[in-house]
């Protein structure tokens, strides 16, 4: 059958159909806003906090410290002072507007506020320079990169086994921070072992039924730190630390709460933008049909994760995009074809474009699912991002489709909606489209209705369009517009 | 050469020579510059020239020789192409690059354009890495506050930067773009601002405002450039800035930029224009961020629209700004923008009815300017008209306000009608408007599926057609009111599948009739509606109009076909030609009495225009219509032939003898045609002229070789018994064009096509001797180039010898070649490549050849090659029932492209001289399967016992299930 697959899609393999999350590294755009934050600064005051350092704040009321008096407290010997200058710190960095990250780091006293991490007999000032800290590797890479050279990561690590809750909660946040700088901390991380202290704040004390008895904000922090944990490629993160992290992924997917939810789709979704080994491990957790459930949630910042996550999983084989139909995605999938939100219009689109790259079993399952209507309604309405993705949906769809299949896709109404989008500004898709319609006359040759397919490319103004792009700068472009012209639309 | 003043004087003088208009001066001197182009510092003379001579029109020349020079040599093509060397050096380069910014942007206009083009090249090459300070360079000049410069600088960019329109998403792209942004994005908004900030201090500054609004305009573009790939962020941020600019320009007016020209677009409707793109390419890709600002474009680019007047110059304004609002609204989410019933009237009255008006620059085009307004109107090069966008602006409509607008045009369609109708030889543009509307929104309903024969109640479309269209082709001069006549013609092409046929039939005549127009696009239109309802399909696949309706017409079409070719401006008419071709197609034997006229027509026509051929289509025709007539003909009496060959024989031994490239091959097809038509012995006229079809320089142009193939295809099916005894000497001539073919990937295919025509109708003993050489010049291709259309070739050929010589005979030419070499032919090529032949006749010939193989050939059963026996009958099994393989490796997928050069030369087909598919196996063998299974049982027969164990043991289950098929089917069993 591996012959017959190749002559299904013509000497491109699905593989080669199938289209990675990333084309190209480079970004014009400004970060997308539905991505998940990679670093957060920790800025207003949770209750916990400040019941427990009000008390002290009070009596000494609030000391506005010079920078001088600073560096001067914090390497000074008097611990009164030393708590005071620390807090002051954190205060400052703690401030809604322009924090003076870099003032502070330019007053030498990170390595020392790492030292005061360890003073275990004084927790308020663990705790403040936790704090601090925290807030510095909020910042650019630069900025964490003293902390991290500061000798912070063992520091916290010790940290998250603290006998007082909010110190660990802190270390936890602190990490994350540090875990979301990229793949070469996050490594050094989990290579000093951060995992199995931070699964502990988890599982096994906290069984997950029990897990709501935790302070949500503490497990949200949790999640949120192993998402940042499982995050980045180049290289991936370790094979063994994502098999620890996953199932207690899994469990938190389970939780009532939505950020929690959403981080640990994040997580997934992060772990399933690989190779396909990668998404095997994820598949093999059983977790699909989860996923595709949360696909369908109305909260958006559920929705998206878990859309990205299945979204990767079948960029995979052949096998693992059938896990992913077997779990219902082809039944979500018509709704988020249809929301009103551009980007899940696009990565739904997205989706759909690599099932249709599959063989035809499951391009068969597609058309079963009822997915033709809202991809032809998508190609025609959509946003343009979408309708980019749908244009691929549908020349994947004619490459590897029977040619019963590709009769249906055209009595389904693809080819207006189609057609028009030679209009489009961007070369790729109107090239991708010439390719889509020779596919389409190779099946009409097979069925010897070339004439009536001529017919309707004409009657549908395809022609005219197809003629104009003849004079298309892009050489590919106006080529692959020449053939088709010459091939079928030339003479008799 | 030195930076001397000497070589700058010489250079000057060779300069000035290469203006002079006389060849035998100019010449040598280009030749002379040419040949020293090489040397270090030439480019830095013609930089210096440029600058400083003293003559402007020396300073020019070099500027263009300059150009050239860089055009020619700046690119490094890389060191594979050791002919063509780095012909500038590094210092030279690094010069160039140093010095060429600041001066062309001290030159004055004619010059600096040269130079940015010259900068734009080596920018093609060198930027951004090779060349990383040309953008701070650039930038720095936006701050010196002349206007000429900055021109130039953004003139530069844009050239530079246009190349982001077009090309595909890359990551080398990207990082590009991004490095320009970085540098470029913000000094350009700045400049932006300040230009429109100087627009309003000089606003009663004419040559200030010219200069300013040429720097806006090139500003306008660049942002599009800049913005085409993606949104960048640096524009998100900015977009209020821009958006609010570009909005507020678009409202602006300023006498003194307004132009007296009628024709030629001014900077503020160039301006506009370019705003209208950049707002819609927002609106198309960045609708989400956009969205906000949306609804002020629209409703300053429909003001705009209002305003704006019916100058020819303001056409790409208007069509683009049409096109905008037509663009917008189809999406659902601006529905709103457009649904109340007073701006629906407006857009209707103020923008779609005046902009489908004809105006006196249409009219002027009908008359004078036919073949390009027939272009226009008739084959859809209206992209840019403003009918045409106006067409799309109502049909974008529809989509959401079908019955509105309907409701709207359907006052508007009978008040123009009865303004007609008052005094129709003052009012007759209202009608032609009324139809162009009725044609517009009922052309909606045409593309949007099959069978709705109605756009809706507004157009009863038959009703229109009977009421207000047959009565102006009924009129009794065909000449009154052309432009109505032409509506008329039109109106039946557009909506033939809608207009019930006997509507139809009435308006042949009347069709016909309107060949006789004068007004060129009349009866260029009636010609071609003629040909168009001939090709019209009625239901079991035949025409719609039979020849037994046209019977009555036949003469008079006939006649006024031919008299219109008469007409003055359409002697040479590509759609009257198209007509008559489908006339004779349709009416067949009814054109036999006429067919004496018609060929000395058509042959008087040939004669006339192989003296300058300059129409293909037309050309094209007319030898469709020449093969028609011989087909149907010869058909009814094959004696005919000689009729044809004595009109035609003479010119074309005129086109041969003059070498006429375009129409060499026709006159090859025409030929085969009747050659084939001969029942008997091939005629001598045909013999004499047979030598000289092997001559090299035929087989040298690529458009030749087809119709050459087929033509010795046709000698060799009438008469290879008389080449064989007659022309002997000329069968190493015919083997050398079978070796030439060959060797090309691009025309193997037809190598072959010889080769099995050779093999199958040439007396055995004749090609003898060369049997042996054939074979191992295929062996050779084999090894230096095998591709897939090679192999395929190949499979059809060996098994069609194996049918003619025999399987042994197969056998043992391989292995007198090379001991144990068909083993290898059979293992390495037949057995895993037979998958992949296509084609009904060349699967068949493959079939009954390895059959042959596996039952006619002992050393099959008795010797080493026993073992490959089963795979080779596994493999037939597989070209029975498995799908063909069509799959081409990665690497062939560009063979054609390379090997087919550009596509003038192609070879132009005539679908009326086809051959009819050839099948050598023919009755021989009905069925191939039932043939095997009979094949197997023979050989069964003779070796009792042994092909049943070969079949038990190793056969693979589901090949032998179908072999037992095929034997039941057979009714045999074997022994």
């Amino acid at each position: 059958s591996e012959r017959m697959r190749k002559f299904k899609n013509k000497g491109k393999d699905a593989a080669a159909l199938r289209r990675q999350r990333v084309e190209v590294n480079i970004e014009l755009r400004k970060a997308k806003k539905d991505e998940q934050i990679l670093k957060r600064r920790s800025i207003s005051f949770r209750l916990m906090d400040e019941s427990l350092s009000l008390g002290e704040e009070r009596r000494n009321e609030i000391i506005q410290l010079s920078l001088e008096e600073i560096v001067e407290a914090v390497n000074g010997s008097n611990t009164e002072l030393q708590l005071q200058a620390t807090q002051a710190t954190r205060r400052m960095l703690s401030r809604q507007k322009d924090p003076p990250i870099n003032q502070i780091i330019e007053l030498g006293i990170i390595p020392r506020l790492v030292e005061f991490l360890t003073h275990a007999d004084n927790a308020p000032l663990q705790f403040e320079a936790a704090w601090a800290l925290t807030n510095i590797a909020s910042g650019t890479s630069d900025h964490t990169k003293v902390v991290v050279e500061g000798g912070a990561i063992p520091a916290f690590i010790s940290l998250l086994s603290s006998p007082h809750m909010h110190i660990s909660e802190q270390s936890v946040w602190a990490l994350g921070n540090i875990a979301g700088d990229g793949p070469l901390y996050r490594d050094a991380l989990i290579n000093c072992n951060v995992i199995p202290p931070l699964l502990a704040l988890v599982s096994p004390v906290t069984p997950v039924n029990n897990l709501h008895f935790l302070d949500v904000g503490f497990l949200r922090n949790i999640t949120w730190t192993l998402s940042n944990l499982c995050r980045n490629k180049n290289p991936y993160p370790p094979l063994d630390a994502v098999k620890k992290m996953l199932p207690v992924l899994i469990c938190l997917m389970e939780h009532e709460d939505k950020d929690i939810i959403s981080d640990s789709c994040w997580a997934v979704s992060y772990l399933t933008d690989g190779s396909n080994d990668r998404i095997q491990i994820v598949v093999d957790t059983g977790i699909l049909p989860r996923l595709v459930q949360l696909m369908a949630s109305p909260e958006l910042i559920i929705m998206t994760p878990a859309l990205r996550a299945i979204g990767n999983v079948v960029t995979g084989t052949d096998e693992q995009t059938q896990a992913a139909i077997d779990a219902g995605v082809l039944a979500v999938l018509p709704c988020l074809l249809r929301h009103a939100k551009p980007t899940i219009q696009k990565e739904a689109a997205w989706t759909l474009s690599n099932i249709a790259a599959g063989p035809c079993q499951q391009i068969q399952q597609l058309i079963t699912c009822g997915l033709l209507p809202p991809l032809v309604e998508l190609l025609d309405k959509g946003d343009f991002k979408a309708q980019k993705e749908a244009v691929w949906a549908v020349a994947n769809f004619t490459t590897g489709g029977t040619v019963e299949q590709v009769v249906e896709l055209v009595q389904s109404g693809v080819l207006k909606p189609l057609l028009n989008l030679l209009l489009a500004k961007d070369s790729k898709t109107i090239l991708v489209i010439l390719d889509t319609i020779s596919n389409l006359f190779l099946a009409a040759e097979k069925l010897g209705e070339t004439e009536r397919l001529c017919l309707l490319v004409e009657e549908l103004d395809g022609l005219e369009k197809i003629e104009a792009l003849q004079t298309h700068d892009n050489n590919m472009v106006y080529r692959a517009a020449l053939n088709i012209i010459e091939k079928y639309f030339s003479g008799e | 050469m030195e930076l001397s003043d000497a070589n700058l004087q010489t250079l000057t003088e060779y300069l000035k020579k290469t203006l002079d208009p006389d060849p035998a001066i100019r010449r040598p001197a280009e030749k002379f510059l040419e040949s020293v182009e090489g040397s270090q510092n030439y480019p830095l003379l013609l930089l210096t020239l440029l600058e400083k001579s003293q003559e402007n029109v020396i300073k020019v020349c070099a500027s263009v020789t300059f150009k050239n020079y860089i055009k020619r040599n700046w690119r490094i093509v890389g060191i594979l192409v050791e002919d063509e060397p780095n012909k500038i050096c590094e210092s030279d380069r690094i010069a160039i690059k140093a010095n060429i910014v600041p001066l062309m942007l001290s030159s004055p206009e004619q010059i600096q354009k040269q130079l940015s083009d010259a900068i734009s090249i080596i920018g093609r090459e060198d930027f951004p890495q090779k060349w990383p300070d040309l953008l701070t360079e650039m930038v720095n000049r936006f701050q010196s506050g002349d206007f000429h410069v900055i021109n130039g600088v953004l003139r530069t960019a844009h050239s530079l930067f246009k190349r982001y329109r077009h090309e595909f998403k890359s990551n080398e792209l990207w990082t590009e773009i991004k490095l320009v942004l970085d540098a470029f994005a913000l000094p350009l908004t700045n400049l932006f601002k300040a230009t429109i900030e100087l627009c309003s201090t000089h606003a009663n500054d004419a040559s200030a405002l010219k200069v300013l609004f040429s720097s806006l305009i090139l500003i306008a573009k660049l942002f599009y450039s800049l913005n085409f790939q993606d949104l960048p962020e640096f524009f998100e941020d900015n977009m209020e800035t821009w958006m609010t600019n570009f909005h507020s320009l678009l409202t602006l007016d300023n006498k003194l930029l307004q132009t007296d020209d009628e024709e030629e677009a001014g900077l503020l409707e160039l301006l506009k224009s370019q705003i209208c793109d950049n707002a819609a390419l927002y609106a198309q890709k960045y609708d989400e961020e956009f969205q906000p600002y949306l609804p002020r474009f629209v409703t300053a680019i429909w003001n705009l629209l209002v305003t704006t007047g019916q100058e020819v110059k303001y056409d790409l304004l208007v069509s683009n700004a049409i096109q905008f609002l037509a663009s917008v609204c189809e999406r659902p989410h601006y529905k709103h923008l457009f649904e109340d019933q007073n701006t629906l009237t407006s857009i209707c009255e103020k923008v779609i009815v005046p902009n489908m008006e004809f105006r006196a620059a249409d009219e002027e085009a009908f008359e004078d300017n036919s073949e390009e307004y027939i272009r226009r109107d008739l084959e859809g090069s209206d992209i840019d008209t403003r009918r045409r966008a106006a067409c799309d602006l109502v049909r974008g409509l529809c989509k959401f306000f079908e019955g509105p607008v309907t409701g709207i045009f359907s006052g508007y369609v009978n008040s123009m009608l009865q303004e007609y109708a008052k005094n129709p030889s003052v009012n007759w543009k209202h009608k032609d408007a009324a139809i162009y509307l009725v044609t517009s929104l009922a052309s909606k309903a045409q593309t949007q599926k099959h069978g709705i024969t109605q756009a809706n109640e507004l157009v009863n479309l038959t009703e229109f057609f009977v009421n207000h269209i047959q009565p102006d082709l009924k009129s009794a001069s065909v000449n009154e009111f052309p432009v109505l006549k032409a509506d008329g013609i039109k109106y039946i092409m557009i909506f033939r599948n809608q207009v019930p046929k006997e509507q139809l039939l009435v308006s042949i005549p009347l069709l016909i009739n309107h060949l006789q127009a004068e007004s060129i696009v009349v009866h260029t239109y009636a010609a071609h509606a003629l040909e168009r309802l001939f090709t019209m399909r009625g239901t079991n696949n035949t025409t719609l109009i039979t020849a037994a309706e046209m019977a009555p017409f036949v003469e008079v079409l006939l006649t006024n076909l031919f008299k219109a070719l008469t007409l003055p401006g359409s002697s040479e008419n590509e759609y009257i030609m198209k007509a008559i071709m489908r006339s004779f197609s349709l009416l067949q034997e009814s054109i036999i009495p006429y067919i004496p006229s018609v060929i000395t027509q058509l042959t008087q026509k040939l004669l006339a225009v192989s003296k300058n051929p300059s129409k293909p289509h037309f050309n094209h025709y007319m030898f469709e219509s020449i093969c028609l007539s011989i087909r149907i003909t010869c058909k009814a009496n094959p004696d005919a032939v000689g009729s044809f060959e004595e009109a035609l024989f003479m010119v074309f031994t005129e086109i041969l003898q003059n070498d006429v490239q375009e129409f060499i091959p026709y006159v090859f097809q025409v030929m085969s045609l009747l050659l084939e038509m001969h029942k008997n012995e091939i005629p001598s006229s045909y013999m004499a002229l047979f030598p000289h079809l092997l001559q090299p320089v035929l087989w040298e142009r690529t458009g030749n070789i087809p119709p050459l193939v087929r033509l010795l295809q046709a000698y060799l099916e009438r008469g290879a018994n008389t080449i064989a005894s007659a022309a002997a000497d000329k069968i190493p001539g015919l083997l050398g064009v079978f070796q030439k073919l060959i060797a090309s990937k691009a025309n193997d295919h037809q190598g072959f096509y010889l080769l099995n025509s050779i093999i199958e109708h040439m007396p055995p003993e004749s090609v003898d001797q060369y049997r042996k050489q054939i074979f191992i010049l295929l062996f050779q291709r084999l090894q230096n180039s095998k591709t897939t259309k090679f192999i395929k070739s190949f499979l059809v050929f060996i098994n069609l010898y194996c049918i003619k010589y025999g399987a042994l005979a197969l056998q043992e030419i391989f292995d007198s070649i090379q001991p144990k070499m068909f083993g290898m032919v059979l293992e390495k090529i037949i057995i895993p490549e037979i998958q992949k032949v296509s084609g009904q006749v060349e699967k068949k010939i493959c079939a009954v050849g390895i059959t042959k193989i596996l039952t006619e050939c002992p050393p099959m059963m008795d010797t080493e090659y026993t073992k490959l026996w089963i795979p080779l009958l596994q493999a037939l099994i597989g070209l029975f029932e498995l799908p063909e393989d069509d799959t081409i490796p990665d690497e062939e997928h560009f063979i054609d492209i390379e090997d087919t050069p550009g596509y003038q030369t192609a070879f132009s087909q005539l679908a009326f001289a086809g051959k009819k598919e050839h099948d050598p196996v023919g009755q021989m063998v009905n069925n191939p399967r039932i043939h095997l299974a009979q094949s197997l049982h023979k050989l069964s027969t003779a070796c009792p016992g042994r092909v049943p164990s070969m079949l038990s043991t190793s056969l693979n289950a589901e090949a032998l299930q179908y072999l037992q098929g095929y034997l039941q089917a057979a009714s045999v069993t074997l022994l």
